[in-house]
């Protein structure tokens, strides 16, 4: 696998902005109640309505470009295998006839031991099957040699 | 490396945003005076002086933001180009 080392500056100085930005759109959601340019209980000055609606623009936003430089930081530690990337999920076919509750879907580790369990198990079906088969065919000249036998006798 | 993959790797998409930021800032510190709730020739009122610096802020720490990012992720590509040529001159 070839990793990199990862440099985690670039992410943090996004985050980081988006973080103050954040907060900023916070205040200036706040601020005209804060400050008190907008006066209690009236209709919204202009200032009120544009401050609010930058701020709640500006808050949103701001948590979207966060949410994105938080999701390339997490792509630059998978890549670089700080963090192990998610295991997929193993589809099953739907039986038709299956009545009963479905069974957990297992993930890619769990198939591999079960196809090692599978290969044990019919690694030992093949030797029980071999061993039975070589006892019938000594069964069987056991019978052949005395039928010739009696026949010699005759 | 293209210049195309190049490019996309200095500026993500969180800079594109971080971008509209820098644009909503210049709105923010022009907004008093573009909608005329600033008295002309008089002293700053409380909501000029808010708006102005929060938008001054805002353009500040956007820009901050987009040169960092660009400048890390520049670095991490010389890194990287310089450890593969040392790797081909190995080979």
């Amino acid at each position: 696998m070839n990793t990199t080392r990862p440099s985690l500056g670039k992410y943090v100085c996004g985050m980081a902005a988006s973080l103050i930005i954040f907060l900023a759109g916070g205040w200036l959601i706040l601020a005209p109640f804060a400050l008190g340019y907008q006066p209690y209980g009236a209709d919204w000055v202009s200032q009120t309505t544009n401050s609010f609606v930058m701020g709640i623009c500006v808050a949103v936003v701001a948590l979207v470009a966060f949410v994105l430089f938080f999701f390339s930081l997490l792509g630059s530690l998978r890549s670089a295998g700080v963090l192990v990337a998610p295991t997929r999920v193993v589809a099953q076919a739907p039986v038709s006839y299956q009545t009963q509750a479905p069974v957990p879907q297992a993930t890619a580790q769990s198939q591999s031991d079960l196809d090692k369990t599978l290969a044990t198990l019919a690694a030992a079906l093949a030797a029980d099957l071999n061993s039975r088969r070589q006892a019938g065919s000594d069964q069987q000249n056991d019978q052949n040699e005395s039928l010739v036998n009696r026949s010699e006798v005759r | 490396m293209s210049t195309r993959d190049a490019m996309r790797r200095l500026i993500p998409p969180g800079s594109y945003v971080l971008f509209l930021f820098f644009l909503a800032g210049i709105w923010l510190t022009i907004s008093s005076f573009v909608m005329t709730t600033q008295p002309s020739g008089s002293h700053w009122i409380t909501s000029t002086v808010n708006s102005v610096t929060i938008g001054v802020i805002m353009m500040v720490v956007s820009l901050l933001g987009i040169l960092g990012y660009m400048l890390f992720a520049l670095r991490d590509l010389i890194r990287e180009t310089q450890a593969k040529q040392v790797a081909e001159q190995q080979v």
